[in-house]
């Protein structure tokens, strides 16, 4: 043989192992193929094994990753709520800590079933981005935070800074939200954008800018950690924004939207009947037959038509716990109470309301 | 006044001081010099920092959520380079010697620099508190700054003492470094560190009280070190053996491969599977492959070999579109590469020898791989991806390193190819991969492959990831080691034909060793430049290194409360990363000054 036959071949037979490997790490690779229009994502997680969940990357008090690496906080507690229903096992979750910008991306790609993750529900993301929105679970609203030094009291307005440094993050509608506003309230004030929220803080501890604007959730959390409560001031008591939030999965998949909407119901409904994951064991569920229908009385026959068992709903009880468990674990240390405020049950005059389980 | 002193004030003189220009240049730049110090001492020292917040979350920073009854997998892959590291460092034992009276001046220049920081450390340190205003507090103190100037003073003039005893015992420096390695593990029983405890309604203890290291963490470290150390005995004892050190250079190409399938996944070990099917497959190939290479040379088989190799391709090809094991489909296309370079490589016996021995070893880690890899059991992970923190950091700089290194040389060959399709192809890949940006590439994997695949088809991203890595520094490789090869004289390869090499020899033996000597300062720069742009999979939400300190420990609340305290996690991972890039400039620094680069 020619020694220029050998290389043409050398280099073919190369193309070849390089085809044939990647062919060999495509069969590890493989995943069942997905057909997204006809089959439920509830069919697909139950086939899978586990859930995907789409959780910030780090949000105080809502998704947190410990020292050794486990995840905690309130949306990550409702991601757990999901896996327990579906399940009947709550740490049957993978979690997939998103940015902002690419959590609609992940969703639509399928990377995740649903995500928990500091997401507004607006009316734009509703209807262009092909996601749905579950129930609320946290009403939160954009407030700002001052310094006494400055004037600022919990009665001050837009109005009131006028000619302050606002520091926000860039290219959320947090900024649209306070441009707008100071504009509305005649206030000119100079803009300072950050990439993150810890970097805000940062420059307003250093007296770099005068005010920071972003969810009320963040702030108080924020002020509570830093210590200051004498010296920073949250106002207007009235958020100048609504920020629902709460689930969001991909649209026209009904029967996985009611397993999202209907775990968050359920923990809602055990809070009003002040049932929780310590006592739901000795509820006597022929003396209060909603509790019972929700816990799988009748065969369960609510949650099997959902295609969960008929336990479904008491192991979201029984191992994450109910609404106000889920609240008062992860915010209340943060100087976040339910007491009065918009995330209070609708019998005291709050907004968490859930339909009827019949 | 001794002489030492003389020559020293002379030194200065004429280097610091020579001019009224590089007087002034002098001054001003130990002030600066100093004055950055000073700020960065006292930034540190600052109470308001909570360093607990680098400390606690180590296991965070190096696996993430890696699961903790797997751990072990993790220290064997530590354990296994570190073992290799002590075999290698007896193996290609220093015969350089230093004397007793080098080592303490090593030491007192070490207590020196400790001494002089002592002194010129600020005592007042600025807090900024809740109100912004800027306020000091003394943070250094005199008490403590005697406590520690006395003990480092006396260091000073003990080892000053020692060093100009003129002690003349002499030893090696590779048993130096296995010395100075045992400090820190020494260290780590003795002393005790400041440790996050709670107390009884779950609140943080404040202040921290001083806990001896876990012993989750010296117990391993201590065995690893113990083997490291045996390891480096065995290996001076075989110091002179050839073969072991050829073994020992081939271990080391394929350690990252071991570890990234064996250790990273769970096994699925299937006995049946095993002894039915893969090992008569290994077998059966290997035997086929060994009899070519004996009888190769054999002027009757010599003249059917076209046949055979054509017979060959004809059943890989169809191999390939039939349902066999994946085992075997590799192994018969290891087989028909092996198969066309062997007539290209020496033939004599000794050769034919090492060549049925590199034979088996890449048919066993092509098993490996692919058994290994293709095991269905992967450790769980409450999280996307297993890599995350520095073990990911790791794996794009490696791994991007040792695939895209030989994908260089590859490319760089191939652009400078004789048939025009080789090098067109080439020449198209790396000016396609180098004209767009690494974060463009990134978006690509993490966006767009996905559609580029056939249906059915999907990699984890950080696949991807690696992929489009390997081809980025791959290109980057490429055009560098093509910079080595034009800086061969003609005469080189002229003299290479004359004496009839054949090309693949040509290149092996002479052109490639004196291309790549000449380019081993680009290389090592675009190694450190990979391992420091791997933090940019950030944005495309992988959880690297950086990551980690500057999102997600700021944000860890009850009962650590790390919330602010994103900027000393800052400063510790700029250490880290220096850390790793200034030892791997150190190294390769030795490298060329052992090959004699730029003496020729």
């Amino acid at each position: 043989m020619s020694k220029k036959a050998i290389v043409s071949l050398l280099i073919l037979s190369m193309i070849a192992v390089a085809c044939a490997t990647e062919e060999a790490v495509e069969e590890v690779a493989v995943e069942e193929e997905h057909d997204h229009s006809d089959e439920s994502t509830l069919d697909e997680v139950i086939e899978r094994g586990f859930l995907k969940c789409g959780i910030s990357t780090g949000a105080t008090g809502f998704s947190e990753q410990a020292d050794d690496g486990s995840f905690g906080g309130f949306d990550v507690d409702f991601c757990y709520a999901v896996a327990a229903a579906v399940f009947g096992d709550y740490s049957k979750v993978e979690f997939k800590q998103l940015t902002s910008a690419e959590r609609f991306t992940s969703l639509a790609a399928g990377e995740v079933d649903v995500l928990f993750r500091n997401t507004t529900w607006t009316q734009s993301r509703d209807t262009e981005l092909g996601n749905d929105f579950g129930p609320t679970t946290y009403f939160d609203g954009q407030q700002l935070l001052g310094r006494k030094a400055d004037g600022i009291t919990e009665s001050s307005t837009l109005a009131d800074i006028d000619g302050l440094r606002v520091c926000t993050n860039a290219g959320t509608t947090t900024e649209k939200n306070i441009t707008e506003g100071a504009g509305l309230a005649g206030a000119t004030i100079e803009l300072v954008t950050v990439e993150a929220f810890a970097e805000a803080v940062d420059k307003f501890i250093a007296g770099e800018c005068d005010i920071i604007t972003t969810d009320g959730s963040a702030l108080v959390g924020r002020r509570a950690v830093n210590d200051a409560l004498n010296d920073w001031v949250i106002f207007p008591t009235s958020p100048i924004s609504k920020e629902p939030l709460g689930p969001t999965y991909r649209s026209n998949d009904s029967e996985w939207a009611d397993v999202v909407n209907w775990t968050v119901y359920a923990t809602i409904i055990a809070d009003e009947y002040g049932v929780t994951s310590a006592n739901v064991d000795s509820v006597d569920t022929d003396a209060l037959p909603e509790l019972g229908r929700l816990f799988g009385a009748n065969d369960g026959e609510l949650q099997t038509k959902m295609g969960l068992s008929a336990d479904a709903f008491y192991n979201v009880i029984k191992q994450v716990g109910n609404y106000d468990q889920i609240y008062s674990r992860n915010l209340n240390p943060l100087g976040l109470f339910r007491e009065g405020g918009a995330n209070d049950r609708w019998t005291n005059g709050g907004l968490i309301y859930a339909p009827p389980a019949r | 006044m001794n002489l030492e002193f003389k020559k020293s004030i002379a030194w200065m003189r004429e280097n610091l001081f020579s001019s009224i220009p590089s007087s002034i240049l002098t001054v001003a730049t130990s002030f600066f010099v100093l004055g950055f110090f000073r700020g960065l001492f006292g930034f540190a020292m600052a109470s308001d920092k909570d360093w607990l917040s680098v400390l606690n979350n180590m296991q965070l920073y190096m696996v993430q959520a890696y699961p903790e009854e797997d751990f072990i997998r993790v220290w064997i892959s530590v354990g296994l380079a570190l073992v290799f590291a002590g075999m290698s460092i007896g193996l290609w034992k220093s015969t350089e010697e230093s004397s007793l009276s080098e080592v303490f001046s090593k030491f007192l220049r070490v207590s020196l620099a400790f001494l002089f920081f002592t002194v010129v450390a600020p005592t007042f340190s600025s807090v900024t508190d809740n109100d912004g205003i800027i306020q000091t507090e003394e943070s250094f103190p005199m008490e403590t700054r005697l406590q520690l100037l006395i003990p480092s003073a006396i260091l000073v003039v003990v080892f000053f003492v020692l060093k100009n005893l003129k002690l003349n015992y002499k030893f090696n420096k590779s048993d130096l470094l296995c010395f100075y390695l045992a400090i820190p593990i020494v260290l780590m029983w003795i002393i005790k560190l400041p440790t996050i405890q709670l107390d009884s309604s779950n609140q943080r203890i404040f202040p921290d009280p001083l806990m001896p290291i876990a012993d989750t963490t010296k117990t391993p470290w201590t065995i690893i070190f113990g083997l490291f150390l045996a390891f480096y005995f065995i290996g001076s004892r075989f110091k002179d053996s050839k073969n072991i050190k050829r073994t020992m250079s081939i271990s080391w190409v394929l350690l990252p491969l071991f570890i990234f399938s064996w250790i990273f996944k769970k096994p699925e070990i299937d006995l049946p599977t095993i002894l039915g099917q893969d090992i008569p497959i290994f077998i059966g190939i290997f035997l086929i492959g060994a009899l070519t290479i004996t009888f190769i040379n054999n002027p009757v088989v010599e003249k059917y070999f076209s046949i055979y190799l054509g017979v060959l391709i004809a059943i890989t090809g169809i191999a390939l579109f039939i349902s066999i094991p994946i085992l075997l489909k590799s192994a018969l296309l290891l087989l028909v590469l092996f198969t066309i370079v062997i007539p290209a490589v020496s033939s004599s016996t000794k050769g034919k020898r090492n060549l049925i021995i590199v034979w088996g070893v890449s048919l066993f880690t092509l098993s490996v791989l692919i058994r290994g890899g293709s095991s269905d059991t992967q450790i769980i992970v409450q999280q996307q991806s297993i890599f995350g923190g520095f073990s990911l950091t790791w794996l794009l700089a490696i791994f991007g390193t040792y695939v895209s290194f030989p994908l260089g040389v590859l490319l760089a060959l191939g652009r400078n190819s004789k048939l025009p399709i080789v090098r067109l192809v080439c020449t198209g890949i790396i000016e396609l991969t180098r004209s767009v940006p690494y974060i463009t590439w990134l978006f690509f994997a993490s966006v767009t492959m996905a559609v580029f695949l056939p249906e059915g088809v999907n990699f984890e991203l950080v696949v991807r990831v690696l992929m489009v890595t390997a081809f980025f520094s791959g290109a980057y490789f490429a055009e560098n080691i093509r910079g080595g090869l034009q800086s061969i004289p003609k005469g080189q390869y002229e003299a290479a034909d004359a004496i009839g090499m054949s090309p693949f020899q040509k290149t092996s033996l002479i052109v490639m060793p004196q291309a790549l000597r000449a380019i081993i300062p680009t290389l090592v720069s675009s190694a450190i430049t990979a391992f420091k742009d791997s933090s940019l999979v950030t944005i495309i939400g992988l959880i690297d290194f950086l990551t980690i300190g500057k999102v997600i420990i700021g944000t860890q609340s009850i009962p650590v409360n790390f919330v602010g305290h994103d900027r000393e996690n800052l400063l510790f991972i700029a250490f880290f990363y220096w850390i790793f890039t200034f030892t791997l400039s150190r190294r390769s620094m030795k490298v060329e000054k052992r090959l004699g680069l730029g003496e020729r």
